[in-house]
This record gives structure tokens, sequence and C-alpha cells, in this order.
């Protein structure tokens, strides 16, 4: 008998080492219905330990190393970890332990691992963490595991272990340059058929496409393009009825990036450098994203390093929305009519991504104190830098074979949420958002949730000259 | 023996702690990478600076940080075993009275009675750090045997001292081990996890550049630790 069907396949047709590079190979990988196919091969792909151990030798240098060198082995990161607490205090849910157990027995096994460790990886850097950087608030020596999850999606990426959903997002940008397959037409035409939509409302509302010197270049998340056309509207509106001097570009408009959450490195780069070409090439005084957690950190925070900019600055200064937001509310670009302030228990959820991990925390509440009646509001428990995840974020929001361990991971939140009491979460980021949907959608909390955008709506101040001449 | 032990195996011991602490420091900032760590390290020197001392500060500080605060029996042990690790060996009048006699020149040292208080606290919560070990799962399934030795080197001297201090037994026996232990936790140093003595203040201070420069410390008030 032959032993040539028990020989391991080194690479399967659609689970692989390649990048998705071209149309045609994301539509392939696209069309294998929840990745069943492709979990499948993923079962017998080879580890090339050489590349993993060059890799390795190249970029592991002395602080991640000493990270895992010096870690006291004192458990005092399980209790910041949401999904050791929700795991019954689990000890295989202990941020120290899922980092040794995986990256830390990469580098002591210098390399040498099998297909079976690398599902354990893959399940551990996707399904247990969701590289909120909590645990790096409470390490005495500083050591930072979300940071060092990252990385090690990195190296699970370039051997092929990568979620089904995350391999083709990584793809999605690498030939679409967005997340999802939509184009720079696709961008400019639902643009302009929102603001036309609008036009009766707000008249003169237009979208300046491409114009060069303006005070503000707009970036989006490709979903809003695709799936949520009014997000579109609604910053439009708000820009101007604030007055500004605002453009969006052709091309370059994509501020997410779903190959940081895949642990491309190569396409998180060629994505960034395409927003900062807009940039160069529009030269605006600013740019202000959309209300995106990971978008802002792609793009404003981690960006700059993948492109090699020095200074760890984008091209030109780059504001989250809520940036934006609470600027022109403080200026009085934008004025809310008192009597619309919401008067109904609220909360505010804090993004990890630009708040813990990009120091915003006051400029939310700053909105919170424009828009909600003093007496409404109710902070979460912890709150600010030490918030937790909404049990959706890294990517887990999106993975199908991790379902059920993203369903647990709201729990928390989920509880958090419960003993404010609000009836409406505030969620200025899409991810959390989606996680706080699905908390009601999997719970049934009684709750509302909202970006800022479609409040502040129907709360501004339209100024006299603005108004709609009746 | 005894002569060799305070004389070379002293100077030797020291040296090879402080070189290879010195070894360590210089291989961990020269490992440190703009690009592939993501912090723009000199790019923003001021408020590099400000973050990595916070990140110092508030960590050294008993209760200084929400982590400490969230584990009150742990962060006691921990400062009563760092406090009295660090100040014995330096300040104890027996260890002045060597320093005087070596080098001669002596500092503050320590009462015996406070003296005694330290000591006996460094050995109290070793016990419950190592309890804490078999104890808590979340630390038990971390826990190595490299972290057993660690805090066997660490403690060794502490109880020979001891011995020596109370005279129980052989003072010829306990005074030479008290000294062996010592200088092998010396030379433990630069190459266990007691190279945290030096790391710690590396490690903390990087991440407080990360936090500092990049992750919000030009944006808002800093980061509560």
């Amino acid at each position: 008998m032959s032993d040539l069907g028990e020989a391991i396949m080194p690479e399967g047709t659609l689970c692989n080492k390649n990048p998705i590079q071209t149309e045609e190979a994301l539509k392939t990988l696209l069309s294998d219905t929840s990745g069943k196919k492709y979990y499948e091969e993923m079962k017998s792909i080879d580890i090339d330990s050489r590349l993993l151990w060059d890799t390795i030798h190249k970029t592991f240098h002395s602080r991640m190393r000493t990270w895992l060198e010096i870690c006291a082995h004192c458990g005092l990161c399980a209790d910041s970890c949401f999904f050791y607490r929700i795991h019954n205090r689990d000890p295989k849910q202990v941020p120290a332990y899922k980092i040794q157990s995986t990256l830390g027995e990469i580098i002591r096994r210098k390399g040498k691992v099998d297909n079976k460790f690398m599902w354990m990886a893959m399940e551990t850097a996707w399904a247990k963490c969701t590289c909120c950087n909590r645990c790096g608030l409470y390490c005495p020596h500083g050591i930072d595991m979300g940071v060092m999850f990252s990385y090690l999606r990195g190296l699970l990426y370039q051997q092929g272990f990568v979620p089904w959903e995350l391999k083709i997002g990584a793809g999605m940008h690498r030939v679409y340059h967005a997340q999802m397959d939509v184009t720079d037409e696709d961008f400019v035409e639902t643009f302009k058929w929102m603001a036309e939509e609008y036009q009766e409302d707000y008249p003169g509302l237009t979208i300046p496409i491409d114009k060069v010197g303006a005070d503000i270049m707009y970036t989006v998340n490709a979903r809003e393009v695709k799936h949520y056309p009014e997000a579109l509207a609604e910053a439009a509106i708000l820009f101007h009825l604030a007055g500004e001097n605002w453009t969006i570009p052709s091309s370059g408009w994509e501020q997410t990036s779903l190959a940081m959450f895949a642990g491309d490195w190569e396409a998180c780069k060629m994505q960034v450098e395409h927003v900062y070409a807009a940039m160069e090439r529009l030269r605006p005084k600013r740019m202000v994203g959309t209300e995106c957690g990971h978008a802002h950190r792609a793009t404003v925070v981690e960006g700059p390093y993948w492109a090699g900019r020095k200074d760890g600055r984008p091209p030109v200064e780059s504001l989250h929305y809520v940036e934006w937001l609470a600027e022109a509310l403080r200026t009085g670009k934008l004025k809310i009519d008192p009597s619309k302030r919401i008067k109904e228990r609220t909360t505010l959820q804090d993004s990890c991504n630009y708040i813990r991990n990009h120091g915003l925390k006051e400029i939310t509440r700053e909105i919170i104190g424009y828009i909600v009646e003093p007496g409404y509001f109710v902070d979460m428990a912890p709150n600010r830098d030490h918030n937790h995840c909404c049990g959706g974020g890294g990517g887990l929001n999106g993975i199908g074979i991790f379902r059920e361990q993203r369903n647990k991971a709201l729990i928390t939140k989920r509880d958090q949420i419960i003993k404010t009491g609000a009836t409406l979460v505030l969620a200025p980021c899409h991810n959390c958002w989606d996680a706080i949907r699905d908390i009601e959608k999997e719970y049934r909390i009684g709750i509302r949730w909202s970006l800022l955008r479609p409040l502040l709506i129907d709360l501004v101040e339209i100024p006299e000259h603005l108004k709609l001449n009746e | 023996m005894y002569n060799f032990l305070t004389g070379p195996g002293l100077w030797l011991s020291i040296g090879i702690c402080l070189i290879g602490l010195l070894v360590r420091g210089v291989r961990y900032v020269k490992g440190l990478n703009w690009q592939l760590d993501r912090v723009a390290y000199t790019a923003h020197p001021k408020a590099g600076i400000k973050g990595a001392v916070r990140s110092i500060v508030f960590w050294l500080l008993p209760f200084g940080t929400r982590s400490w605060r969230a584990q009150p029996f742990m962060a006691v042990l921990f400062y009563t075993f760092h406090i009295g690790v660090i100040c014995i060996p330096l300040f104890l009048e027996a260890h002045q009275m060597i320093l005087q006699e070596k080098v001669g020149l002596s500092f503050a040292f320590l009462n015996q009675n406070l003296a005694d208080i330290l000591s006996w606290g460094v050995i109290i919560s070793a016990v419950f750090l190592l309890l804490r070990r078999f104890a808590l799962p979340e630390v038990r399934i971390l826990t190595t045997k490299h972290d057993y030795i660690v805090l066997f080197l660490s403690v060794a001297p502490f109880i020979t001292g001891l011995i020596c201090r109370y005279e129980l037994g052989n003072y010829s026996f306990w005074l030479p081990a008290h000294i062996i232990s010592g200088e092998m936790l010396l030379i433990a140093v630069p190459f266990t996890k007691l190279s945290h003595i030096l790391l710690f203040f590396m490690s903390r201070a990087q991440l407080g550049m990360d936090f500092g420069i990049k992750r919000g410390g030009m944006k808002g008030k800093g980061l509560t630790w």
C-alpha cells in the first residue's frame, strides 16, 4: 500500500503561507463557505521551522526577549484579563501562561513546533486574547502581553495559521486597499449619493473630493460605504453644519486595517502608506478619522512605524473623530440644543484602541458633558484606561470558528453595562458597537447602543444661514 | 577560607554582579529598535522621559498602582520582601563594618531592632510567596524550577545571616555559609531572573516610553497606572 496518502501536504490550495494577492484568489477563498476546506487543509500544512526561527532572529529583540525572560511568574496579570475572569479563573487563561505556552514555547523550541501546536497557538492568539493590552497595566515588570500576542499573530500568519476571515481581510487590503471589496469608485459614488439624498434637508450639502489644502481630510471604514452609508451622510452633515473646510480623498480613504488583526505586517505597511500618500497628495491641515478604534490605532498610532516614519507620526496631524467632535463642541462650531440633550441613563464604552492605547479618556467625557443631561451619565466600572475590552476586539468579532468563545467573551461587558443601569450605551468604535449589539442579541439586556454621529445629528442646532427655507 | 571569602571572593562576586548587570543593561538598550518596538524613543525625549519616570515611580510606591491596590496581600508581601532584601545587605551594621574595613568609608546603618524586623520580614514574606506558588492555581501553573531556585538563592543569605545573628549552632560554620550564600546570590544576579534588579527599571522605562510617546502620553494627562 502506498503511504502517499499519509504524506503531509506542505501547502493547501486555500490554506497556505502565501498572502492573497489577486482578486481571483480572493474570490476563490471567499467561495469556500465558512472556510470549511480552508480549515480542513490547515490540519495538514507543514511548518517551515527555518523560516519561523529566521523571522524570530530578525524581529524578536531585547524588549520582548526580556519580557519573556524576567516574567516573575507572579500571576498578578491573571485578574486583569477578562477571559480569565469569565472562564471561572481557569489558570490556562492567565495572560502570562498564554504567552509563555505559545510564543515562549516557540522560542524555547527554536521554532521546531508542529501542526497541532500551531493550531493551539492560533486559538490562543485570536480567541483567548483581543490584544486589548490591559494586562500590561497590571504587570510589575511592565510586560505587555497584548504586544507579544500581536507579534505572535505575525508569526502565525506567515506560516498560514490565521483564521479564514482574517486571511480574507488582509487579502482585501492587498487587492482593494480596503477591508472589503469596495473600490475607490464605489466610495466616491456612495458618498455623493448620500449627499444628494440629504441635500433637500441640508441645503448646500456637498462632498468636496480631492480638494487640495483643506483643513480636514476625512477617512472612513469601508463597511460604512458597503453597509452603513448613512454614516457617511452623518459625517458630511456634521462637517457641513460646523462650517468645516473639508475633503475626502478619492483614493486612500480607508482607515482600517484587518491586516493588523491578521498579523500581515506587509499588508499593514501597504495599507497605511496608501492613506499617507493621500495626505501627501492633498496636504490637508489635519486628518480626521471615523468613529473606529482599530482604524485609529492602525493609521495614527502604529501606522507611522509600519511606514518607517522616524518621528512616529503620520504625515499630517491625525485625529480620532471624538477629538474633532469635542473640539467642534468646545469652540462652538457645533452647538447642542439644550432641550434635546439625552435624558436617558447613559453609559460609555471606552475603546481599548484609543482610550488605553491613545489617551483620549477625557475627550470622550467632555463630549458627554455637552450631549447628556447632567445626572444621566453613569460610568462603567472599571473605566477609562482600565476599562475592559468589549469582548470582540482584535478581530475576534468576525471569526466564525471562534464564535462561541466570542459570545462568552461578551459577558464581562454585559455585566459592566447591567451594573450601570444604563439603557443607552455610547460606543464610538465600530468594533465595540458590533460587540454591544451582539450582547443585546445574545443576552437581551434591554439596551440600545449608538455611535456618536447619529445622536449628534438630532441634537445639534442648525445655524440660521444653513436652515431650510420653508 | 574566611580570608578568601571576604577578600578575593567578595570582590569577584561583586565584580561579576556589577559587570554582568552592566553588560545586560547595555545589551538591552542596544537591542531596542524604534521600528520593531514601534516606539520613537529619541524623537520625543521629553514625553519619553516623563513616561519612563511615571512608569517607574508609580510602581515603586506601595499601593501606587491599581494593580497593587487590587492585590493588597501580595503588595504587602512584595514590599516587605523587597525592602528587606535591599536594605539589609546595604545598611546592616556588620556589612558597613566590612565596607569601612575594605574601602575606608561607610554610611548610615540600621539599628539592630529595625534590622531584625526587616530580616524576619524577608523570611516570613518569602514563606508566603512560596506558599502562594503552591496554593494559587494561577501562580502554580506559571511556576518553574527556576522560580524556586531564585527564591532559595535570595533567602539563603537571610537564613544563614539570622543563624549567625542569634549565634545558633557553630559560628565558624555558619558565618562562611552566610558569606558563600551571599556571594552565590551576587554571582547569580546577571544570569537569572534576578537580573530584574536592573531590568525591572529598563523594562518599566521602556513601557513608560511606549505609553508616553506613542500610546497617548502626549494627548492627555498620561496613563493612570
